[in-house]
């Protein structure tokens, strides 16, 4: 056997292709899908940033109460107005944002974790066991996930870390459904009974086997699911029963605007509504993205 | 399909192959490279594919195992490589007998078997370059420290060399995928090789070049070779006997 | 109907990052005429199938695509997409696919996909629509009784029939058939390679793209060579596979490599299409190189039998020029 043909030593004296033609696939054209990443990928960079950022550059005290100021519409002193209380609003939006994102992206990391350890465990080991997880979530997913997250944090006293809790918890029943479903997938591959073959314990298999082809569909499960938590945030605090009322969300604000919005201002209530939606269309436009880059033949629209 | 091709099944075990016990691997390494008795095998439980097949292959003997698609020569290498448990039958590799599949089968048992599959797109981790893909053996079983002594050489008798090796599956053909498959399926240097269709999806040229490979490798090493496929005129070639798959069943 | 296929200099380039060109196909140039059958051999990655997506316009956005490819004057690779999907796929050109199984939905009979396809094709509909069918898949010869089961119930000859039978619905008049025989067994290679020779014999012309020899030599009239790109050899099927035999040095390893001649493989691998050597492509691999093969040689020839090379094996008298 000889060694493969020898590098080339120059360019090839190719025939010039003439009236080259590109030729495109059917579908939506990629400029457009181009530029909603663009667009996603702005306004994620924007809001983290914000987040980060204003509280650090600007350490004014959102708590400060103004009642001589209160229920201002938006002006130069006051960007975005002030609330019931005479705060300034674009300070609390900020730090209600930074609240919804540690929420959001702290619970997603921690329902991906599970879900990959339930979901793997329950593909990999196959057989009665995954019959008996995949039961178990299933009756998980039969209860509704507000229902099953507000029984969570009326287990604890108000604050962050329970409403993390109550979501993370909630949340991990999809991507154990992913996890498992690509692993059965991946373990009758032939690729597996070679490793097998080779002499690759269980263990080997599943972390350097399964578990790399298993991380791209668990990682974009994450990232669809930090709006999921935001949306979940806001829906307990509106409720009154994630972050406690004094302190800024974007669920607790919504909450405090209904009252206003019978007073006639509209303000209170448009600026948290609007920082919980747009961060959470960018992050799913973003995953949507994502999905493209895994799976190019999924051309599906952006879902929540 | 009600139970999956792959891992463990929890109904009782027929007789001759018991559970999976810890204890050392009776018998001497002595006796055919090969030998199954009486094995039914499949993946439905009222429908098995094999019913009954019994094959010896001599310790150093070239034997080919011809059938048309969809008759169960894939399923009796995939048992023969303990990597499909058996409802039935008795499996003996190197004189030792089997007595459990898949990770249940002692780890020296099941590397005395290297197994080269019919796709190597499939059988290769797409994640791993050539080099990774060869070594993964000796990783899995902790002697990591040979690969750099053994892969050139290795990796060089199979045609593979320069930049080929640095490269992922998806940047070679299916041919040289196919010489890094079979590199793989020798870096333990095995007893017994199982070539389960290797070049049903390759050219003339590399088929004629990878079973060279494989004869190189047998006259060094005195390796036994089970060679599965369709091809008459290719298995007569290359083996020292071919077996027609219908004659491995009782009458 | 029939219809002749003229690719005239077709070449298919993509752009990688980096500044390099993948050169997929160069300067290939064939005719095919109805009731012909070519088989397009050569190693896998030489450019085969490329070109066979090229002819349906199922290249990937990326491809640059040059020359011409006329299916009786119609410019197969400047042709609008919807002019494609409307006129041509299905109703001048019919794809024969690779594997029958994966082609047919597994949830419906073979004759509603049938009775599906003859509608979308024909615009034939209530009481027609069911002869209609009946008759499309008797010409694929797929037994009448068989048409109310479904796709698992057939086996893998009756498979390949149903999904040949959709592939002829719109009476296309050229058939290309990309890998029609990988992972058969012999028997229903021969079975496979018989059905596309009765089509071919029933006035169609098809384009065989494989690399199996002797499916090749089963069905083809013509036979061309493809490697890294180019054709190497166009030459009539009795005289590569018989006597005389072929005449391009790779053409000649690639036979010489089968199990019933000298089973010996050509030393080497082929070139990455992204680095082409300067000159010959297969002069790394050939004994017969020499300085001359530092130019790309052309292929000449007649319809008879052309070939690429500098040093070709001469047998044909006109061209004995080596």
């Amino acid at each position: 056997m000889t060694a493969p043909a020898p590098a080339p030593a120059e360019t090839p004296a190719e025939a010039p292709v003439p009236a080259a033609a590109p030729r495109r696939g059917a579908g939506r054209p990629p400029g457009a899908r181009a530029w909603r990443t663009r667009v996603s990928a702005v306004l994620t960079a924007a809001t983290v940033l914000a987040a980060l950022l204003v509280p650090a550059v600007f350490p004014l005290d959102q708590q400060a109460v103004d009642l001589a100021a209160k229920l201002r519409p938006p002006s130069w002193e006051h960007p975005f107005g002030t609330d019931e209380l005479g705060r300034d609003l674009l300070l609390r939006c900020v730090h209600g944002l930074r609240v919804s994102l540690l929420v959001g992206v702290v619970a997603a990391l921690v329902a991906t974790v599970v879900g990959i350890a339930v979901g793997g465990l329950a593909g990999a080991l196959g057989g009665r066991t995954d019959r008996l997880v995949m039961r178990v979530v299933d009756v998980f997913a039969s209860v509704p996930h507000l229902l099953l997250g507000i029984f969570v944090v009326a287990m604890f006293r108000p604050g962050v870390w329970p409403v993390i809790a109550s979501v993370g918890l909630t949340h991990w029943l999809s991507t154990a459904r992913i996890v498992r479903a690509e692993t059965h997938s991946l373990r009758s591959r032939p690729y597996v009974d070679a490793a097998i073959s080779g002499g690759a314990s269980r263990w080997r298999v599943a972390v350097r086997h399964l578990l790399p082809g298993v991380l791209p569909q668990a990682g974009l499960a994450a990232v669809l699911m930090v709006p999921h938590a935001i949306w979940h945030e806001s829906a307990l605090s509106f409720l009154g029963l994630g972050i406690p009322a004094h302190q800024a969300s974007l669920g607790t604000m919504a909450e405090a605007a209904r009252g206003s919005l019978l007073a006639g201002a509209w303000w209170p209530a448009l600026w948290p509504g609007l920082f919980i939606v747009v961060p959470t269309l960018a992050i799913a436009g973003l995953a949507g993205a994502w999905r493209e880059r895994i799976n190019p033949r999924v051309r599906s629209e952006l879902t929540l | 399909m009600p139970e999956p091709i792959s891992g463990p099944t929890h109904e009782p075990l027929p007789e001759p192959i018991p559970g999976p016990t810890r204890e050392p691997v009776p018998g001497p390494a002595t006796g055919s490279a090969l030998e199954m008795r009486g094995v039914t095998a499949g993946y439905d439980r009222r429908a098995p594919v094999l019913h009954g097949a019994s094959l010896t292959v001599g310790d150093g003997e070239a034997v080919g195992l011809l059938g048309p698609s969809g008759c169960g020569k894939s399923t009796l290498a995939r048992v023969a490589a303990l990597l499909h448990r058996p409802r039935a039958g008795t499996v003996r590799l190197a004189g030792r007998m089997a007595y459990g599949f898949r990770h249940r089968a002692p780890r020296e048992l099941r590397t005395t078997v290297g197994v080269v599959f019919q796709q190597p797109r499939l059988a290769a981790d797409p994640r791993l370059t050539l080099a990774d893909l060869i070594a993964e053996p000796l990783r899995a079983t902790g002697r990591r420290a040979e690969a750099p002594g053994r892969l050139p050489a290795l990796a060089a008798s199979v045609g593979l060399g320069g930049d080929l090796l640095a490269r992922r599956p998806h940047e070679v053909s299916d041919g040289q995928l196919q010489r890094a498959c079979l590199a793989r399926a020798l870096v333990l240097r095995p007893r017994l090789l199982i070539c389960d269709e290797m070049t049903a999806m390759l050219d003339a040229s590399t088929t004629a070049a990878l079973v060279a490979a494989v004869e190189e490798y047998r006259r060094e090493h005195g390796t036994a070779l089970l060679a599965v496929g369709h091809d008459r005129v290719l298995l007569e070639r290359w083996c020292d006997r071919t077996v027609d798959f219908g004659a491995l069943l009782p009458r | 109907m029939t219809a002749r296929l003229s690719v005239q200099e077709l070449s298919v380039r993509f752009p990688l990052r980096g500044g390099r060109t993948v050169a997929a196909v160069t300067g290939v140039s064939f005719d095919l005429d109805p009731g012909e059958c070519l088989a397009l051999v050569g190693e896998s990655g030489c450019g085969k199938s490329v070109l066979a997506s090229a002819l349906l316009g199922l290249l990937p956005g990326n491809a640059r695509v040059g020359g011409a490819a006329l299916l009786d004057g119609l410019d197969l690779l400047t042709a609008g997409e919807k002019e494609l999907a409307r006129r041509v796929r299905g109703r001048r050109i019919a794809l024969i696919p690779q594997s029958p199984a994966s082609h047919l939905t597994p949830v419906r009979t073979v004759r509603s996909q049938m009775e599906e396809t003859v509608r979308e094709l024909t615009g034939a509909g209530g009481p027609k629509l069911r002869g209609a069918a009946e008759a499309a898949a008797e010409r694929a010869e797929f037994p009448a009784d068989h048409l109310d089961r479904y796709p698992h119930q057939l086996s893998g000859g009756l498979a390949q029939r149903a999904a040949t039978a959709l592939a002829l619905v719109g009476e296309a008049p050229l058939l290309i058939a990309d890998e029609p025989t990988t992972g058969l067994d012999r028997d229903l290679v021969d079975r496979t390679a018989d059905e596309l020779r009765r089509h071919v014999d029933a006035g169609r012309g098809l384009l065989v793209i494989t690399h199996d020899l002797a499916a090749a030599e089963r069905i083809a009239d013509r036979v061309a060579v493809m490697y890294a790109g180019r054709i190497v050899e166009l030459t009539g099927a009795a005289s590569f596979f018989g006597a005389p035999g072929p005449r391009h040095p790779y053409a000649r390893g690639l036979l010489e490599a089968l199990p019933e001649r000298s089973f010996t493989p050509i030393p080497g691998m082929p070139p990455e299409l992204d680095a082409l050597p300067a000159g010959c492509a297969f002069a790394p691999r050939c004994d017969r190189a020499t300085g001359d093969c530092a130019a790309v040689p052309a292929l000449a020839g007649s319809r008879a039998g052309a070939v690429a090379c500098h040093h070709a094996y001469s047998h044909a008298p006109e061209t004995a020029d080596a």
